[in-house]
């Protein structure tokens, strides 16, 4: 009788068990030299609002210009003589007037749809006017024409030498895009790094009569910000390149001189 | 004598073979990705399971830079310590490159074996056409040949600068790091 302790084929298990329990051993001890979790992309959120380029000199314009041709056609033709209504926004039952006293009349309020102003809520907005109530009764302000217009031309002047709109048509941006070395023939712009942080991008060249020349960069300008981000990684400059074809206007920030400059391009 | 040596060598196989099977592949990968993290390389929202002796990785997004390069369908990764390989399939590179090469990738394959050990062969086939290459990893040279497609011949012609055309018709790409 064969003892099975003895029998070859127990000696070859008892081995192979051996060096399984080894590597088991040696994974095990592997194991707690090695990370127990991957990377994942971890994405900062920019909290700053959405770039929204709001032209309030057309909405202005438009209040004005329907104010000279549109009669009053509703029943109440009463006007509030000591009030001066500077500016509204909104439609019917939503938004917001400017009035003021005629006694200071630089001292305004924003008064809302259902707010109250001197004993008068205004109940809705007109294109050329706004309708309070008092007392059951209803009172129709004008908008202010005269001073309106003055400050609207103000405002344009001082807006046209602090800051310049170009437009830009969405071809030549399509052609720049399918053509990206014709960009780097035109425009050279270099990383701008602070040690391992982007603070911007440089521009290092432009080439004289270019369309990129016609964009109004100079050589040494600091790309900085563009629609309210903050380019400081290359992720920042590749979602606004990818969201392209959905904006229609770029308001690009540089550092011109250690002063900042905005430029604005309205896509077209 | 000779039965001895094969008992052994079939030994020191099966101690290969289970270490294989044991060693935490996961966690290897994890220590991968954060080494490629060190590069601005980022493989996310991937699923991992070890399948005993490889490794797949499925519906993966590539990030570089924090900008999504790439989505991966499926990679394959075998360890074999003689032979290692990674195999990568379906490939949709992110449209922000669509300016410079054509999107789809249908297979890339890396290898080393232990027969060839100074270098790593490449193998891509996709719609850009077929690219077989080589990285030195004495010298750090990477040499590629490359057969465009007729699509890349014709749209991506500015892309097509980068390599050298040779006398047999075939382009190549040398760069050394």
């Amino acid at each position: 009788m064969i003892k099975l302790s003895n029998s070859y084929l127990l000696s070859l298990l008892s081995k192979l068990l051996i060096i399984l329990v080894l590597t088991k051993a040696l994974s095990l001890a592997l194991l707690w030299y090695l990370p127990s979790d991957g990377v994942e992309l971890s994405v900062q959120e920019n909290y700053k609002p959405k770039y929204q380029r709001v032209d309030f000199k057309n909405m202005i314009h438009n209040a004005k210009v329907v104010a000279q041709k549109t009669p009053t056609n509703t029943a109440v033709s009463v006007n509030i003589t000591n009030m001066i209504l500077k500016g509204l926004y909104g439609n019917k039952s939503r938004g917001f007037v400017i009035v003021a006293r005629k006694a200071t009349p630089k001292v305004t309020t924003i008064v809302g749809v259902g707010e109250e102003y001197l004993g008068f809520k205004l109940k809705s907005i007109l294109s050329n006017g706004a309708v309070f109530t008092k007392a059951g009764k209803e009172y129709i302000l004008e908008l202010d024409k005269l001073k309106l217009q003055k400050s609207f031309i103000n405002k344009v002047e001082k807006k046209s030498s602090s800051t310049s709109v170009k437009n830009v048509s969405r071809n030549d941006i399509a052609y720049y895009a399918k053509n990206p070395t014709k960009i780097w023939k035109e425009i050279s712009i270099q990383p701008l790094k602070n040690g391992r942080k982007l603070k911007g991008f440089k521009v290092t060249r432009v080439l004289r009569g270019s369309k990129m020349a016609e964009l109004g960069l100079e050589k040494n300008d600091v790309i900085i910000r563009a629609n309210n981000i903050e380019l400081t990684s290359l992720k920042s400059v590749n979602d606004l390149y990818s969201n392209m074809n959905n904006i229609n206007a770029i308001e690009l920030v540089v550092l011109r001189n250690n002063q900042e400059k905005e430029l604005v391009y309205e896509i077209n | 004598m000779v039965k001895k040596l094969a008992v052994f060598f079939g030994f020191v196989l099966f101690f290969l073979l289970s270490l294989m099977y044991f060693t935490p592949k996961e966690n290897i990968y994890f220590a991968l990705e954060n080494e490629l993290k060190k590069y601005d390389v980022i493989i996310s929202n991937e699923s991992v399971s070890d399948n005993g002796f490889t490794l797949s990785l499925s519906d993966a997004e590539l990030f570089f830079k924090s900008i999504k390069s790439a989505d991966i369908k499926e990679i394959d990764i075998k360890i074999f310590g003689l032979y290692n390989a990674v195999n990568i399939y379906d490939v949709k590179l992110s449209k922000s490159a669509s300016s410079f090469l054509p999107l789809n990738i249908q297979k890339v394959t890396i290898t080393h074996s232990i027969f060839n050990p100074l270098n790593v062969k490449i193998y891509e086939l996709g719609d850009d056409g077929e690219l077989e290459g080589s990285f030195n990893l004495l010298e750090m040279a990477l040499h590629i040949i490359f057969e465009p497609s007729e699509l890349m011949l014709e749209k991506y012609k500015n892309s097509m600068r980068e390599f050298k055309k040779s006398e047999d018709g075939s382009y190549s790409y040398d760069k050394t790091f």
